[in-house]
């Protein structure tokens, strides 16, 4: 991978008013040349109208874009270095393949003896050289898509912008997909600002995520950083699948929450927790991953965990099974704690059964909880 | 179903091809209508007139119209449906009425006359304002303008507004988008707009009648009607009648043809940007 060095995009304060809904609230954000970043986010959180503004298909209410340090929230569309990628293609019907892959060209004059072959590569590089004579309308979904990302690169933008372009397709040719697009941008070394509502995409293909609720950034981040270390219960819930239990905060260093117990709060420890932490007292929540949670056949004694256990304390808490899914390489089983909150483990199919009803100790590392507020 | 239909040309067509006899109709077949239509200089420059007419009605309605709705399709945001309505409804306006309309508008004691003599702009009435082509080329362009307008707008109203998108982030101005995008999706739209406004007012008979005077602007609808009403030269007329037919059919063919070719499962490789990449 190349280098990260320099912000080849920037957003400052960016903001959009629709009448008065606010659909993008002042987000800022640098784009490092090269990096693979998405725009993560549920529908009418702002991901589509970021994506608009910078290709300037929308003008913003407030705020600024720069791309390669050049102001172009006055420029239209057709005078900004990027490309576009539709999430419906929006391929020319009237066109052949290679006349919509070569009309960014001919719109820019490059000469005609060049465009020739630039078309011609860029149709290889997504290996639909045969297909140049078709006209849209006669390939598939995926062809489509394919021709739509030609239409862009051939160009050799600075920034390609994608907005959900594998929404369309069916699930295991947007895993392929997936793994092509990420190839590209790696060979081709474009910068790529992605959006797409779909979290797995967002973890595979990233150097960076983006998380964006109700018009703001919620959280920015490698990937892993995000999975692993939500900052809030709404990251921790979209990012993944995982565990959120009630807790109550008794002390910060080292970081103890307590969890309701039928004989009194239990004291569960959790990662090492940073400055911006919850004070001594207040009700957050415990976020814990279901494949970072033990199962144990047998009950444990009430309390909490046993020290020194792997690469921090181990938390152990007793349970009751009560449902058992299978789910081909895992199993997942969900187990109430005394509290009634119910816990989902993933175990492989391989572990020692448990069966519904069996009194089991559910344990888990310490550093794996992960307390988010609300 | 199709037998009541097509029964009525079927007769036309045997029809034109019978004798008229010291003015009877006997049933020998001949071909001397026909000779006598293209024989005679007054049935071929009728045609001709007539096509003229028509012409001249589809260029103006396509002007007008076009533009319209361009604006209707594009950019207008509210009361569209309102906007558009605005200009379908006066097709539930008798077609009669209409016409007449435009007779008191522009007649000697018309509006039009009465309003520039009162602005003091003439003294006399104008008598050139009436009974003219101009008069039947105004009023049929009123009539028809609404035809071309419909289907243009339906196909520009259903281009995605990511097509415009796309070609303006490929580099392409409003412009260069609007020639290379817009005006070839519309094409379909256009022809069959233009097929409207050309075989409707080339067939017109009340314009003519009514605003285009006794015999200066005669077309061939009227004189169809002269050749059965006034001469009863049934057979002539009938003729002339399966003329127009045939001219009109290789009109709507050619338009079919057209539009199939611009619309968007022609044969990509005639793609329009064949024949309109230099602009």
């Amino acid at each position: 991978m190349t280098a990260i060095v320099t912000a080849i995009v920037e957003l400052h304060g960016l903001t959009k008013r629709f009448g008065t809904f606010t659909a993008l609230d002042g987000i800022s954000l640098a784009v490092a040349t090269g990096e693979f970043l998405t725009v993560l986010g549920a529908s009418g959180s702002g991901k589509t109208t970021t994506l608009r503004l910078i290709a300037g298909f929308d003008l913003a209410t407030e705020g600024r874009i720069l791309i390669d340090g050049v102001d172009v929230v006055a420029l239209p569309p057709f005078k900004r270095p990027v490309n576009t990628v539709f999430q419906q293609y929006a391929l020319f019907p009237h066109m052949s393949v290679r006349d919509n892959v070569g009309y960014g060209l001919r719109m820019q004059r490059v000469p005609s003896r060049e465009i020739g072959p630039r078309v011609a590569e860029a149709l290889d590089m997504v290996q639909l050289g045969p297909f140049a004579h078709r006209a849209p309308r006669q390939l598939s979904g995926g062809q489509q898509q394919r021709v739509a990302l030609a239409r862009a690169i051939v160009n050799r933008p600075r920034v390609l912008l994608l907005d959900e372009p594998l929404g369309a397709l069916d699930l295991k040719l947007r895993r392929a997909m997936q793994l092509e697009l990420k190839q590209l941008q790696t060979q081709l070394g474009i910068t790529f600002i992605y959006v797409t509502h779909d979290q797995e995409e967002a973890l595979t293909m990233s150097d960076r995520v983006a998380l964006m609720r109700q018009g703001r950034i919620e959280q920015l981040g490698p990937p892993r950083e995000l999975y692993d270390r939500p900052r809030s219960r709404y990251v921790a819930d979209f990012i993944g699948e995982t565990n959120l239990l009630p807790v109550t905060v008794t002390d910060r260093d080292p970081a103890v929450v307590t969890v309701a117990g039928p004989a009194g709060p239990i004291p569960v420890h959790v990662a090492p927790v940073g400055a911006d932490a919850p004070r001594a007292g207040a009700q957050v929540w415990l976020s814990v991953r279901p494949e970072s949670l033990t199962i144990e056949a047998s009950a444990a004694p009430w309390g909490a965990g046993s020290p020194g256990v792997g690469r921090g304390r181990l938390n152990r808490l007793p349970a009751t099974v009560r449902d058992i899914v299978y789910a081909g390489s895992v199993v997942k089983v969900h187990a109430a704690l005394a509290d009634g909150v119910t816990l989902v483990a993933l175990r492989a199919p391989a572990d020692p059964p448990v069966a519904t009803g069996d009194a089991v100790t559910i344990g888990w590392a310490a550093d794996r909880g992960v307390l988010v507020v609300d | 179903m199709a037998v009541l239909l097509l029964l009525p040309y079927a007769l036309l067509l045997i029809q034109s091809f019978w004798r008229l006899r010291n003015g009877t109709l006997t049933h020998e077949l001949t071909l001397d209508n026909y000779r006598r239509l293209f024989g005679t200089r007054l049935y071929p420059a009728t045609i001709l007139y007539s096509a003229g007419v028509a012409l001249r009605v589809t260029v103006i309605s396509l002007v007008l119209a076009f533009p319209l709705a361009y604006v209707l399709a594009f950019k207008v945001r509210r009361h569209k449906t309102l906007l558009y309505m605005a200009v379908i409804i006066p097709l539930w306006v008798s077609y009669l009425v209409r016409a007449y309309a435009w007779k008191i508008i522009l007649g000697q004691q018309g509006i039009l006359n009465g309003m520039l003599m009162s602005m003091g702009i003439i003294r006399a009435p104008l008598t050139v304002l009436l009974y003219s082509t101009a008069a039947v080329v105004l009023a049929l362009t009123h009539i028809y303008t609404p035809f071309t307008l419909m289907p243009i707008y339906a196909v520009l109203d259903a281009i995605p507004a990511s097509l415009k998108e796309a070609s303006q982030d490929l580099y392409a101005s409003r412009w260069r988008t609007f020639i290379h995008v817009i005006l070839p999706l519309s094409l379909p739209g256009v022809v069959a707009g233009c097929t409207f406004a050309f075989v409707l007012s080339m067939g017109d008979f009340l314009a003519p009648q009514l605003l285009g005077g006794n015999d200066s602007a005669l077309m061939v609808s009227n004189l169809v009607w002269s050749l059965f009403g006034v001469a009863y030269n049934w057979p002539l007329g009938a003729a002339v009648s399966v003329v127009m037919l045939g001219l009109t059919l290789i009109l709507l063919w050619v338009a079919g043809k057209v539009e199939a070719r611009g619309s968007y499962g022609g044969d990509a490789r005639a793609s329009v940007v064949d024949y309109a990449a230099p602009i």
